[in-house]
C-alpha cells in the first residue's frame, strides 16, 4: 500500500522532471510562435511595401529616403537629437532617484517604489494636458515664480518641452532599472572592500558601479529607443516645427502612402535596432561575479546626527525633491484638479458624475467607464503572466554565451524598436483580416490576441530588468544546483531567479504597466467589439471640455497605482522567501 | 517543494496553450455567420443571437467616428438610432474603426469583405483617398434617393454623386478678447494682418494630416494667397511663431488654458460656450478676409451592402427637415439641407461667414497630397 502510493509518487515526480527539464526549451519555443503570430509576420506585411512595390522588388522607397536631405539630416537629425537630449534628461532626473530609493529608508518607501512608474502610463493627452497647466504662460510654475520675484518662463513649444516630457515618461524607468540593480548588490563584497582598507567611495567605485553601469546603460538605451519614436507628446508639447520621424510615418499612412511610410519605419527600426544591438554588446562583456540577494543597509532620510555632510546630502535630497514635484508631481496634481474643476474654474464633481451617468445610461455601443477598467485590468494580468515567463525564458537563453548571441538578444528586442504606428497597421493587416486558409478566413482577434500584443510588447522589459542581474551572478551558483541534481529550470527558479527578484518584479511591473498604457495595438484588435480599455475611455471622452477625459485619467491613474502596490507587495514576498 | 514544481509546469504548459490558439486563430471571431462579430458589428450583439429569421428586424450596419455616437457632451448617434428604429423595421447598430474610413479602404485593398451598409463621416479628403487607392470606389450613387435636391448646392463635393452632404462646419478663428494688457484682444481682419508682430506667438493651429481643421486652414491660405504664394505665406507665419500642434483637443485646451488668444476652430463655437454658461468675451468668432473654410460631412451606402432598400431608408431619414434640425444641433454645425427645421436662437450662437471658400474635389485630388508635403517639409525643417 505505501509502496504503492510511493510509486505513485515517485512516478508523478519523474513526470514533473522531464517536463521540467523542457520547460525552457517549450517557454522558447512558445515565445518564437507568439513572437511569429503577432509581430514578425503582421510587421512583415507592413515592411513589404519598402521593398515590394506592384509585387516587384525594388529598393527605391528605401533608398529615395536614404539619399533625402530632408528626411535625413532634418528629420532623423533632429530624431536623433531630442532622442539624445531627452535620453541624458531622463538619466540626470533618474539616477538620483534611485540612489534615494535604494539607499535609504523612510515611510512609504516601497509604495513610493511602486509609484515610480505611474508616469509610464500616463495618457499622451493627458500629460499634455498637465504640462500645460504646469509650465504653460498661466501656469502653476510661472504663478511660484512671480511669488518669489521670479520672471516667468515660456516653455511649452520649445524642445526643452518635448525633453522634460519625455524624462516624464522615462526617468522612471531609469530610475526603476537601476534601483533594481542596486538593490541586488551583494552586501557583503562591498564589506569586503572596506575592510580591505577601501574608503567608502573606493567601495562605491569598484564594487557597486560596475554593477549599476550595464542597469544605466539599458536604461539610455530604452530610453533612447522610446524618444526616438516618440510621436504625439512632440506635436502636442513642441508643435509641427519639431517634428520627428514618427510624425511623417504617421502622415504617410493616414494617407495611404504605404512605400514611403515603410520606408522610413525600416530605417527608424534598423537604427533602433543597431543602437540596442550595440548596447547588448557591451552588456555581454560585463559579467560579474556576485552573489547577490543580501542588499547593503539603508540609511535613515533622517539623519542620526547632523555632520556637515549628511547636511550637504540632506541639502542635494531635498534640491532633488523640488525639482520631482515639478516635473513628475505637477503635472500629475494638474490633472487631478481638472478633472474636480467646473467651467467656471470652480470645484466641482460633475465630471466624475458623467463618467457614473455613462456607466448607468450609456447605450452598448458608447465606452463605458467600468468595462474598461475591468478589460484593462484583464488585459494587465494576462500580459504579466504571458510576459514574465516569456521575458524570464529569453534572458536565461541570452545570458548564455554562444556565436550571434548579441544578434539574437537585438532581435529578441525588435518589439520595442518597431514604430507603434507600423505595428497597428501589420495587426490589421495579419490578424483583424486574417488569413485565407482551405477556404475559410483564420482571423485572431479579442482578448487573447490584445493579450499576446501587449506581452510581446512588454517582455523585453522583463529580459532587461532581468538579464543584466543574471548576467551578474556567479556562474558556480547554478552549476553547483545543477551537481546536487536539480534541473536546469528548478536551478532557476530556487537559485537564480530568487536573487534576482528585484528585477523580476520590476519587470513584471512594467510589463503591467506597457499593457495598462497600450493603444495601437489595442484599439486594432478590439476595433468595434467591447474590448475597449481605459486610455481608449479617456480618448473617446475628450471633447471640448476636458472635464470627462481628466476625470477617467485620474480613475486610470488610480486603479493602476492600486495594482502597482500590489504587484510590488506580492513580489516582495517571492523575493523575501526565495520562492512561492 | 512539490506545489511550485507543479504550479510551474502549469504555467508553462499553459503558454504553449495560449500559442496554440493564438496560432490558429480559435475560432476566435471566425464564426463565419453572417456578422463578423470580432471585428465589424459591435460585438455586443445585444442579445439578438437567438429566434427564427423573419421575426427580427433587419440589422442596418451605420459606420462612422466615435464623436458621433459617444461624445462626452451631445452626440446625434443615440437620438438618430432610437429614432430611426421607432419608425422603421430595422436595427441600427454603430460600428466605429479608430481608423475610420482608412480602415475600409484598407479592407477593400486586402480583398476581405465589409459587413457594414452606410457610412456617415466623409469628407472630400477620404473620398481623394478612396479614388486613389481603390480601382470601383467603395461607395454606390446616391444621387436619386429622396430629399437630394435639398442639399444646398455648394456642399456638394462628389462629382460622381456617392455621397451626400448631411451636414457642414466652418473653420475660423476663435478668439478670446479679455487676453491683452488692456483687457481688449481684437483679432486681425486679413490673412496678411496676422503676420503683423503684435500677433506674434498669437494663433494655435493643427497639424493638416491629423486634424480636420488644421487640414482646413491650410487650404484657406492656399485660397487666399495661391497656390504659389501660400508657402511664402507660411513662412511669414512661422517667423510670427504660429504654433502647429498635434490636433484640435490639444490646441483647444491650451487656447482655454489662455496660452495664446487665438485658435483654428469652428464658428458654432460659441453654441457650445453658451450652453456651458461660458464668457462669450472668450469665445469671439472671427472670419479672415470675411470667408470661412466649408468643411462639409457626407454618407454613403457600401457598394457590398446586402439591404440596399433599408439603407436607402436611412439616408433619406437623415435628410428629412425634422431630423436635419436635430442633427445640427446636436453635433453643433449647420444642416446640410435648405428645410431644415431649426429653432430660431440657433442663428444666434452658430455664426456662418459672409463667404465660404472651399476647393473642388477635382483641385484637390491633383493637388492637395502635393500642397500638404510642401507645407510639411518646409514648415518641419525649421
Amino acid at each position: 500500500m505505501w509502496s504503492r502510493l510511493a510509486g505513485v509518487r515517485a512516478s508523478a515526480r519523474s513526470f514533473g522532471r522531464r517536463i521540467e527539464a523542457r520547460a525552457l526549451a517549450l517557454a522558447a519555443v512558445a515565445t518564437s510562435l507568439i513572437l511569429l503570430v503577432v509581430f514578425y509576420y503582421p510587421v512583415a506585411t507592413v515592411f513589404a511595401d519598402a521593398v515590394f512595390v506592384d509585387g516587384r522588388p525594388t529598393v527605391e522607397p528605401i533608398v529615395s529616403v536614404l539619399t533625402s536631405r530632408f528626411y535625413l539630416v532634418d528629420i532623423f537629425g533632429f530624431t536623433a537629437y531630442q532622442a539624445l537630449l531627452s535620453t541624458i534628461a531622463s538619466v540626470l532626473l533618474g539616477l538620483p532617484g534611485a540612489w534615494v530609493l535604494a539607499r535609504f529608508e523612510f515611510p512609504g518607501r516601497e509604495t513610493l517604489r511602486s509609484l515610480t512608474i505611474l508616469p509610464f502610463v500616463m495618457p499622451s493627452i493627458m500629460v499634455a494636458i498637465g504640462f500645460v497647466a504646469t509650465f504653460g504662460r498661466t501656469g502653476t510654475l510661472n504663478a511660484v515664480l512671480r511669488a518669489i520675484g521670479l520672471p516667468p518662463v515660456e516653455l511649452l513649444f520649445t524642445i526643452e518641452a518635448i525633453v522634460i516630457a519625455h524624462a516624464f515618461y522615462n526617468a522612471p524607468l531609469v530610475a526603476r532599472v537601476t534601483t533594481a540593480a542596486w538593490e541586488s548588490v551583494d552586501a557583503s563584497a562591498v564589506e569586503t572592500a572596506r575592510s580591505l582598507g577601501a574608503s567608502p567611495t573606493r567601495a562605491f567605485r569598484d564594487v557597486v558601479l560596475p554593477q549599476l553601469l550595464p542597469a544605466v546603460a539599458i536604461g539610455a538605451t530604452l530610453t533612447f529607443v522610446f524618444t526616438f519614436a516618440s510621436f504625439p507628446i512632440v506635436l502636442a508639447l513642441g508643435g509641427f516645427q519639431l517634428a520627428t520621424v514618427e510624425v511623417f510615418i504617421y502622415s504617410r499612412i493616414q494617407n495611404l502612402a504605404y512605400a514611403e511610410a515603410a520606408a522610413l519605419a525600416v530605417v527608424e527600426t534598423a537604427i533602433s535596432i543597431g543602437l540596442t544591438y550595440w548596447y547588448l554588446r557591451y552588456e555581454g562583456r560585463n559579467r560579474g561575479s556576485g552573489q547577490g540577494a543580501r542588499p547593503q543597509p539603508r540609511r535613515s532620510l533622517w539623519p542620526e546626527a547632523w555632520t556637515p555632510s549628511a547636511l550637504g546630502v540632506r541639502i542635494g535630497i531635498g534640491a532633488y525633491g523640488v525639482v520631482v514635484l515639478a516635473v513628475f508631481v505637477g503635472p500629475i496634481a494638474s490633472m487631478v484638479l481638472a478633472s474636480l474643476t467646473g467651467p467656471e474654474g470652480g470645484l466641482t464633481l460633475e465630471h466624475y458624475l458623467f463618467l457614473l451617468e455613462r456607466q448607468q445610461t450609456g447605450a452598448s455601443y458608447q465606452v463605458r467607464p467600468l468595462p474598461a477598467i475591468t478589460n484593462s485590468l484583464r488585459f494587465g494580468i494576462g500580459t504579466l503572466l504571458v510576459a514574465v515567463p516569456m521575458g524570464v525564458a529569453v534572458a536565461v537563453l541570452t545570458t548564455r554565451e554562444f556565436p550571434g548571441r548579441a544578434a539574437v538578444d537585438a532581435l529578441a528586442m525588435a518589439p520595442l524598436a518597431v514604430s507603434g504606428i507600423v505595428v497597428g497597421l501589420g495587426l490589421l493587416r495579419g490578424l483583424v483580416f486574417g488569413v485565407e486558409a482551405f477556404g475559410t478566413r483564420v482571423q485572431v482577434t479579442g482578448a487573447l490576441a490584445v493579450v499576446a500584443a501587449h506581452a510581446v510588447g512588454a517582455y523585453p522589459f522583463v529580459t532587461r530588468n532581468v538579464a543584466p542581474l543574471l548576467g551578474n551572478l556567479d556562474p558556480r551558483l547554478v552549476e553547483s544546483a545543477r551537481s546536487l541534481g536539480a534541473t536546469r529550470v528548478r536551478a532557476l527558479v530556487d537559485v537564480e531567479l530568487p536573487l534576482v527578484a528585484a528585477g523580476v518584479v520590476a519587470g513584471a511591473a512594467f510589463a503591467f504597466a506597457i499593457s495598462i498604457g497600450e493603444f495601437d495595438s489595442t484599439v486594432v484588435l478590439a476595433e468595434g467589439s467591447t474590448s475597449y480599455t481605459m486610455p481608449v475611455a479617456v480618448e473617446r471622452y475628450l471633447g471640448r471640455r476636458l472635464g470627462p477625459a481628466t476625470a477617467m485619467g485620474c480613475v486610470l491613474l488610480a486603479v493602476t497605482s492600486l495594482s502597482f502596490v500590489i504587484i510590488e507587495r506580492f513580489g516582495g514576498r517571492y523575493g523575501g522567501r526565495g520562492g512561492f | 517543494m512539490k506545489r511550485r514544481t507543479f504550479v510551474r509546469t502549469v504555467g508553462a504548459g499553459g503558454i504553449v496553450g495560449l500559442a496554440g490558439c493564438v496560432g490558429g486563430g480559435g475560432g476566435d471571431g471566425d464564426s463565419g455567420s453572417t456578422a463578423d462579430t470580432a471585428t465589424e458589428a459591435d460585438g455586443d450583439a445585444t442579445g439578438t443571437t437567438t429566434g427564427t429569421p423573419g421575426s427580427e428586424p433587419p440589422e442596418l450596419v451605420v459606420s462612422t467616428y466615435g464623436a458621433f455616437v459617444d461624445a462626452p457632451s451631445t452626440s446625434p448617434g443615440p437620438w438618430l438610432k432610437e429614432t430611426f428604429e421607432s419608425e422603421f423595421d430595422a436595427t441600427v447598430t454603430f460600428a466605429t474603426p479608430d481608423s475610420e474610413i482608412n480602415y475600409y479602404i484598407e479592407r477593400a485593398l486586402q480583398g476581405v469583405d465589409i459587413e457594414s451598409d452606410v457610412y456617415v463621416g466623409l469628407n472630400v479628403d477620404m473620398l481623394i483617398r478612396i479614388d486613389e487607392r481603390l480601382d470601383d470606389g467603395l461607395f454606390t450613387a446616391v444621387d436619386d434617393i429622396g430629399g437630394r435636391g435639398d442639399v444646398k448646392e455648394g456642399l456638394n463635393f462628389d462629382p460622381e454623386g456617392r455621397i451626400v452632404p448631411y451636414d457642414t462646419s466652418y473653420v475660423s478663428i476663435v478668439y478670446n478678447e479679455t487676453m491683452s494688457e488692456d483687457g481688449d484682444f481684437v483679432a486681425p481682419e486679413t490673412f496678411e494682418e496676422l503676420l503683423e508682430p503684435e500677433f506674434e506667438g498669437d494663433l494655435l493651429t493643427q497639424n493638416p494630416t491629423g486634424s480636420a481643421t488644421g487640414k482646413s486652414f491650410l487650404l484657406h491660405t492656399v485660397d487666399a494667397k495661391g497656390p504659389d504664394g501660400y508657402l511664402d505665406y507660411w513662412e511669414d507665419l512661422q517667423a510670427n511663431d504660429v504654433r502647429v500642434l498635434s490636433d484640435w483637443s490639444t490646441s483647444y485646451n491650451a487656447f482655454l488654458e489662455e496660452e495664446a488668444p487665438m485658435v483654428v476652430s469652428y464658428s458654432t463655437d460659441q453654441v457650445y460656450a453658451n450652453r456651458e454658461g461660458q464668457d462669450l468675451a472668450k469665445h469671439q468668432i472671427r472670419f479672415l478676409n470675411d470667408e470661412g473654410y466649408a468643411y462639409p460631412e457626407g454618407m454613403s451606402i457600401f457598394e457590398g451592402t446586402d439591404r440596399p432598400e433599408l439603407a436607402r431608408e436611412f439616408l433619406e431619414f437623415m435628410l428629412r427637415p425634422d431630423v436635419q434640425g436635430e442633427i445640427a444641433q446636436r453635433n453643433v454645425a449647420f444642416p446640410a439641407t435648405t428645410t431644415a427645421e431649426l429653432p430660431g436662437d440657433f442663428a444666434e450662437y452658430a455664426q456662418a461667414p459672409p463667404e465660404a471658400v472651399t476647393f473642388t474635389y477635382d483641385e484637390l485630388r491633383d493637388n492637395v497630397s502635393e500642397w500638404t508635403q510642401a507645407w510639411e517639409r518646409q514648415f518641419a525643417s525649421k
